[in-house]
């Protein structure tokens, strides 16, 4: 039995049921006075209004996208770091078919960055 | 294999992790306010216990005896997962962090200092689970039911997800130098070569040091709660001991970003001087202890680095913030990815010394380009004068 992983679920586990006490613990030892006042979200003093959740800036959704784009290639740039990295090559020095798939992949993901840098996602005011 | 091997020996190291990070933070943040005090010239907390030392106790019984107040509207379940699943992911990213070399044990095998030893993703995994802490900022904006937690909530999330891409491009170059995402291979391989990565990738460490300190919300980015725009950010709401865990959460990114600084870049438990304490391949306890020590007095060192940035630079404007992110930092890691694929390409892979001079080639064409043609130095543009009204 080889469970290399083991030890990650047990430690989110412990982890989760540790900051659950902690919650848990803080909200029986403290002291409850409910009023109305104390439970109104705090707005600088004044009464609050209406609700908080109002639509807001469009940049949040444009600049959500571009990180997925840009995450989803980093985790492939990744297992071919580690394949081409090292002191050792694990491939013959005189072959560079991958370096150069990697090179192209990465001029396709700049004409996409320059894109949305031409169109003003990046902008802020 | 045993029992004591499967679940024993993690349960021990889990232990040993869990209260040593939870004392380190106490006693970090009293550290930081005495630093804090000393770079302003104050004193800093001196009245509980001698040298203020009993100052986080004193705080965390303050955190459990405080009332916890949710607000009126506020979403319950998930203003009270926020702080839960912030706190939990901000501990789980040390299952593979190595806190040292292994132990040698007589008798038995050797004891590996890490919480999961046996997995190779390591670095992808301390990554992947840090940028799960934006959804606790996410949920405790929105849940709270307050403008000024929804903003900061938006915002602080924004900067998280930017900010979490240079993050990981720049240590595309650490893993192309050393073939693994293993921490404990990236630290063999530094000393095997006998070079510190941050000699032969000046650049990524410049992009991971300031993605790192975006990451853990430190000064100079610490948009998620500038007091005078938003008051506390997405924490504004929260009281007592669920503000409390907020705080603990940043403190253990920050301690993460350290560690993987020191152990991607300064060598680890790596120093020059240790052959004494290493007999042949064989480590023995004195060795394993030194380099424990080694490699906590680095990540000490880089905690107080950080202390100091943080009361030496003001804080960027938030537009100033994504900028640097999106324009500079990104456009900054790919260069460094390129200049290092060339250089394992084409070099040979013990030819350091070349590696070196290409690295800070890069480096010195990126100062003469921001020198010449940035506008980092030019002038305001001037803003419309508001007319003046009757």
């Amino acid at each position: 039995m080889n469970l290399p992983s083991l030890p990650v679920f047990l430690f989110a586990a412990i982890a989760t049921v540790m900051s659950v006490t902690i919650l848990v613990l803080a909200q029986v030892i403290g002291p409850k006075h409910r009023t109305a006042v104390k439970e109104m979200p705090y707005e600088s003093g004044m009464d609050p209004v209406h609700s908080a959740r109002q639509r807001f800036n469009i940049g949040f959704y444009l600049l959500a996208i571009e990180f997925l784009v840009f995450d989803v290639e980093l985790l492939v740039l990744y297992p071919w770091a580690v394949y081409a990295g090292g002191a050792e090559r694990a491939y013959p020095a005189t072959d560079h078919g991958v370096f150069w798939v990697v090179m192209g992949f990465i001029a396709v993901l700049l004409v996409g960055f320059a894109y949305t840098w031409k169109k003003g996602v990046f902008k802020w005011n | 294999m045993d029992a004591w091997q499967v679940w024993l020996e993690p349960l021990i190291k889990i232990a040993i992790v869990i209260g040593a990070l939870q004392g380190a933070v106490a006693y970090l943040i009293l550290v930081e306010r005495k630093a804090a005090a000393y770079i302003q010239d104050r004193l800093g907390p001196n009245r509980v216990g001698p040298w203020g030392l009993l100052q986080p106790i004193a705080d965390g019984a303050k955190f459990l005896l405080k009332e916890e107040i949710i607000p009126a509207g506020a979403d319950k379940v998930l203003f009270l997962l926020a702080p839960v699943s912030i706190l939990a992911t901000a501990t789980v990213a040390f299952a593979t962090i190595p806190f040292g070399y292994f132990v040698p044990w007589p008798g038995a095998r050797p004891i590996e200092l890490t919480i999961a030893p046996g997995l190779d993703i390591g670095l992808l995994f301390v990554f992947a689970v840090g940028s799960l802490g934006v959804y606790g900022v996410v949920l405790g904006g929105w849940a709270s039911n307050s403008k000024y937690s929804l903003l900061g909530g938006l915002r602080s999330s924004a900067q998280l997800v930017s900010y979490e891409i240079p993050l990981g491009l720049s240590v595309i170059g650490v893993m192309l130098l050393s073939g693994s995402m293993r921490m404990e291979t990236i630290m063999t391989a530094q000393a095997q070569s006998g070079w510190w990565w941050i000699a032969l990738q000046p650049l990524g460490f410049a992009v991971f040091m300031v993605s790192g300190c975006a990451e853990s919300a430190r000064l100079p980015f610490d948009l998620p709660e500038c007091e005078q725009e938003l008051v506390g950010g997405y924490h504004t709401e929260y009281t007592a001991m669920k503000f409390g865990m907020f705080a603990l959460a940043e403190y253990q990114h920050l301690i993460t970003v350290a560690f993987l600084s020191v152990i991607l870049y300064f060598g680890g438990w790596h120093v020059w001087g240790l052959a004494p304490f290493t007999e042949g391949n064989q480590v023995g306890l004195i060795g394993a202890a030194v380099r424990v020590a080694v490699l906590a007095i680095k990540v000490l060192l880089m905690i107080l680095l950080f202390m100091w940035i943080r009361w030496s630079w003001p804080r960027f404007r938030y537009d100033q913030l994504m900028t640097v992110a999106w324009k500079v930092m990104i456009p900054l890691g790919l260069l460094n990815l390129v200049v290092s694929a060339v250089a394992q390409e084409f070099l040979a892979p013990n030819d350091y010394m070349t590696r070196c001079v290409l690295a800070w080639l890069a480096v010195g064409g990126c100062v003469l380009y921001a020198a010449l043609f940035s506008n980092v130095a030019a002038p305001e543009p001037k803003r419309p004068q508001a007319s003046p009204q009757a």
